[in-house]
């Protein structure tokens, strides 16, 4: 009997092997029928990593429900797509292994730093047998894409930075709401007179509850506020930091103005009060606490997210009745714009005679007209406002602005890291992506700009954000400007970052000699970067000579 | 009826053959657990040794750099003429004001507490409960609580505190307020200690009260020269458990302060900075160089307590 206990042993031990061999597969997600067709080897399963969660994950999901439906069903490719948080983290670490996703939808943020890593695959190449130039986009994202003259990532969506401003307050102090401020020194002007402040008995403000402006309210490109002032951090030609030039310093020290004028304690005890509530109805631009903010294209999301009164203002009847109101100018808009598209199409068409050219022209005048209209009263819903954020004044006239129509163009990119094992399927979906109608969909269902040259007329008149042509114009602005393309850029925002609010809390020492002693650090810490790449670009260079 | 059989070793084996075979049998059994630690433990920590010397950008080969790293955190000149990293320095710096209010006040606190658990009073269980729900609730969760607590304007304490007519701070926003608001919140979740404590104050000898009391002692008398003696070995477990913590606290910073410290980086720890060194600045080397200096501290720490445990630690039998 001693037998017993090894045979049932190695009988046990065969069965988990061939469970192992020949047991059921999972499918990985993938349908039944991808599956087949990837073990027949007529499909490539592309994985594609992105970092938007709920409801912007699920819209690139429609995204490549489209395309796996159309495109890739054409040509044998399966968009498996993973909507993961930290993305950043999790490539860099998936690639340093050797297992990188096929596609990963990163920031802006990562360009520079990824592709000075090596992380990512160069696309000038392929870009351009899809048509896909410097000339397809937009200056300013064209430019973000690329990392010392080379393309490595195309956009998903892109973003302007603009003021936004609550009408009804403008209203309530005797503002004109169409005239928002267009230089800082009218900016300035303007948050004084929306500043609802209360005194002590020797007229020290001893607290703030309302502002007009607050640079740190909320503060997320604070870290850019020296554009707006004809400035910039970085030379990348020469790899010097130039945070003490002129303008910069110019600009820190308005950063620290509205402290000095408000009183550092009412500021933060302000500032304590309304919290970190960007994604919430406790927001202080929704609830009017503050008047004026720096905000991006999709601020209308949030808005009709969180405070859809704010798009039915002056709309008599209940909110029921505002609602139904709103809805019926929509639904117009969208007819005449899809009426528009039909008449454009057909007078472009072969066949079409010039008399019906001729009438067909009459008529898409008249759509057109009419479409504008119901855009207008679109806008007029709003009790708030987009406009270009103002910048610095011209020395001899502070009214006038110095720079026409600056702003920060911020970005989501596709990338395809190093080492990805289908670059070439991978690239014909972020192809797709960019297709006029495909970005613009995208871009309409994420309240965000097209980063394309080519814009439609139907997008802008359907778009959500009712002011989405100031957003359009920002970007084709010579003077939008991107993430500036340092390699240890999260490093260096954290420290600007940390700097202004610094200064803007009055701690430390003045801006420009705080400004001074960061650039130093910063400097640095770049040379730093750049000779220890040095090295290694020689190492790698020994080591290829001799594999050679 | 059963029987019990024993393998004998062949015969002619020597004993130290026999040594090796039960030493080689043991090695097998353990071999899972060892196999698993010097994979996933040992080779990393080394490895980790190894980077800290070395330029290591996660996707670039380490470049050996010597005591480079080392240097930068601990002694290069700044350009204000300081030594070292100003940002490593203000993380130790947060880090240790951190420790110092969180470590004593949870001690104190906890010990306070399971004094008090330890009266038999009706209810008991209830209490002990209520103590320990604390620990239960993840950190996440009891931040975002926290963050609602301490906000300004609308928070239970400066509302409590407005009551009693006292302005409070602006907890998570003013430099001062952060930490000791985080330090507060560390003492909050104690549950753990208290049980410790008073699965300790349970063991106390019932003779030694009896003992004390036939002497006259009173509560504080009993308190001071029984149960705090008998008590030290769970204080002296509890300060080493809490230096180890408490110098590595992360999570609550990094949800609290979004990870950059608040404001003039009053709530940047130490491993918030040795996290975005790692993973946001891509500084592999220079963050291992940071995990070994703080695995020096720990250990200069617990062995400064384990020296100082012979004067003031009593066990009982000894």
């Amino acid at each position: 009997m001693h037998y017993i206990k090894p045979v049932l042993l190695t009988v046990f031990l065969l069965a988990m092997l061939a469970l192992l061999a020949f047991g059921p597969r999972g499918t990985g997600g993938l349908p039944k029928e991808v599956q087949a067709g990837v073990d027949q080897g007529k499909i490539t399963v592309v994985t594609y990593w992105e970092k938007w969660t709920g409801k912007e994950g699920e819209q690139m999901g429609e995204i490549v429900k489209d395309f796996n439906a159309t495109v890739g069903k054409e040509k044998g490719i399966f968009i498996k797509y993973l909507s993961i948080s930290e993305i950043d983290k999790k490539t860099l670490i998936a690639t340093a292994a050797g297992v990188p996703p096929d596609i990963a939808g990163v920031w802006d943020t990562q360009v520079s730093q990824f592709s000075a890593l090596n992380a990512l695959e160069p696309l000038d190449d392929i870009a351009a047998e899809y048509g896909i130039k410097p000339g397809y986009y937009k200056g300013v994202y064209w430019k973000g894409c690329t990392y010392e003259g080379t393309l490595y990532a195309l956009i998903s969506t892109p973003a302007t930075v603009a003021l936004h401003y609550n009408k009804r307050l403008f209203n309530e102090v005797g503002l004109d709401p169409d005239k928002p401020p267009r230089t800082i020194r009218e900016l300035d002007d303007y948050a004084a007179k929306l500043d609802v402040v209360q005194r002590d008995a020797r007229g020290n403000i001893t607290r703030i509850d309302r502002t007009g402006y607050l640079p740190l309210e909320p503060g997320w490109f604070i870290q850019h506020t020296g554009y707006w002032f004809g400035g910039s951090l970085y030379d990348e030609k020469s790899h010097q930091m130039t945070m003490t030039s002129p303008p910069m310093v110019a600009a820190f020290e308005w950063i620290r103005s509205y402290t000095e004028r408000l009183g550092p304690k009412s500021v933060m005890d302000f500032k304590s009060g309304i919290g970190n509530n960007f994604d919430s109805p406790q927001n202080p631009f929704l609830t009017g606490t503050v008047a004026m903010v720096q905000q991006g294209t999709w601020m209308a999301n949030y808005i009709e997210k969180l405070k859809p009164s704010m798009n039915r203002w002056n709309v008599p009847g209940t909110q029921a009745e505002q609602n139904a109101a709103r809805e019926d100018l929509l639904r117009r808009l969208n007819e005449r714009a899809t009426q528009l598209a039909a008449v454009k199409v057909e007078r472009a068409a072969a066949g079409t005679t010039d008399a019906r050219r001729a009438e067909l022209a009459a008529k898409e005048e008249e759509l057109r007209r009419e479409a504008w209209v119901l855009r207008k009263q679109f806008r007029d819903m709003c009790e708030w406002a987009a406009a270009p954020f103002p910048s610095v004044g011209k020395p001899e006239s502070p009214y006038e602005p110095a720079i026409d129509t600056p702003t920060h163009a911020g970005f989501d990119v596709l990338t395809i890291p190093r080492g990805c094992k289908n670059k070439r399927q991978a690239f014909e979906f972020i192809a797709y992506v960019n297709r006029q109608e495909v970005m613009e969909k995208l871009c309409s269902l994420h309240c965000k700009n097209s980063p394309l040259t080519k814009v439609s007329e139907e997008f802008l008149l359907t778009h959500p954000n009712a002011y989405i042509e100031v957003f359009d114009k920002m970007a084709e602005s010579k003077n939008a400007f991107g993430i500036p393309p340092i390699p240890i850029w999260t490093e260096v925002s954290d420290e600007v970052g940390i700097l202004a609010a610094n200064t803007y809390q009055m701690i430390g020492p003045p801006p420009r000699e705080a400004l001074a002693i960061a650039e130093k650090r910063l400097q640095r810490k770049v040379d730093r970067f750049f000779d220890r790449q040095a090295i290694r670009d020689r190492e790698e260079a020994a080591a290829a000579a001799k594999g050679k | 009826m059963a029987t019990t059989t024993t393998k004998t070793a062949p015969a002619g084996m020597t004993e130290r053959a026999k040594e090796w075979q039960q030493v080689g049998r043991g090695l097998a059994f353990l071999s899972p657990w060892l196999l698993g630690f010097c994979l996933l433990t040992l080779l990393p920590v080394g490895l980790s040794f190894y980077y800290s010397l070395c330029d290591y950008p996660p996707l670039k080969k380490p470049v050996f750099v010597g005591l480079d790293n080392y240097r930068q955190l601990l002694w290069e000149q700044d350009v204000t003429g300081s030594r070292g990293d100003p940002i490593f320095w203000k993380s130790v710096y947060v880090t240790f004001k951190y420790a110092v209010l969180a470590l004593p006040g949870g001690l104190f606190v906890s010990l306070g507490l399971a004094m008090l658990l330890n009266v038999r009073v009706p209810g008991q269980a209830v209490y002990r409960t209520i103590i320990f729900i604390p620990t239960l609730v993840p950190t996440i969760a009891s931040a975002m609580l926290w963050m609602w607590l301490f906000n300004a304007k609308l928070g239970l304490i400066n509302t409590l505190l407005a009551r009693i007519g006292l302005e409070g701070p602006g907890w998570l926003t003013s430099p001062t307020w952060l930490v000791p608001a985080l330090a507060i919140m560390t003492i909050w979740g104690v549950g753990n200690t208290v049980i410790i404590y008073l699965a300790g104050l349970q063991d106390v000898p019932k003779e030694l009260y009896e003992a004390a009391e036939i002497d006259g002692a009173g509560v504080w008398r009993r308190l001071w020269h029984v149960t705090l003696p008998m008590l030290t070995p769970v204080i002296f477990f509890n300060l080493i458990m809490g230096i180890i913590g408490t110098l590595q606290v992360f999570d609550a910073p990094m949800i609290m302060t979004n990870g950059n410290g608040g404001t003039d980086r009053a709530g940047y720890f130490y491993t918030l900075y040795l996290y975005d060194n790692a993973f946001r600045y891509e500084k592999m080397g220079y963050a291992s160089a940071m995990a070994w200096i703080l695995l020096l501290i720990i250990l200069a720490l617990t062995g400064l307590a384990f020296w100082s445990s012979k004067k003031w630690v009593h066990y009982q039998g000894k």
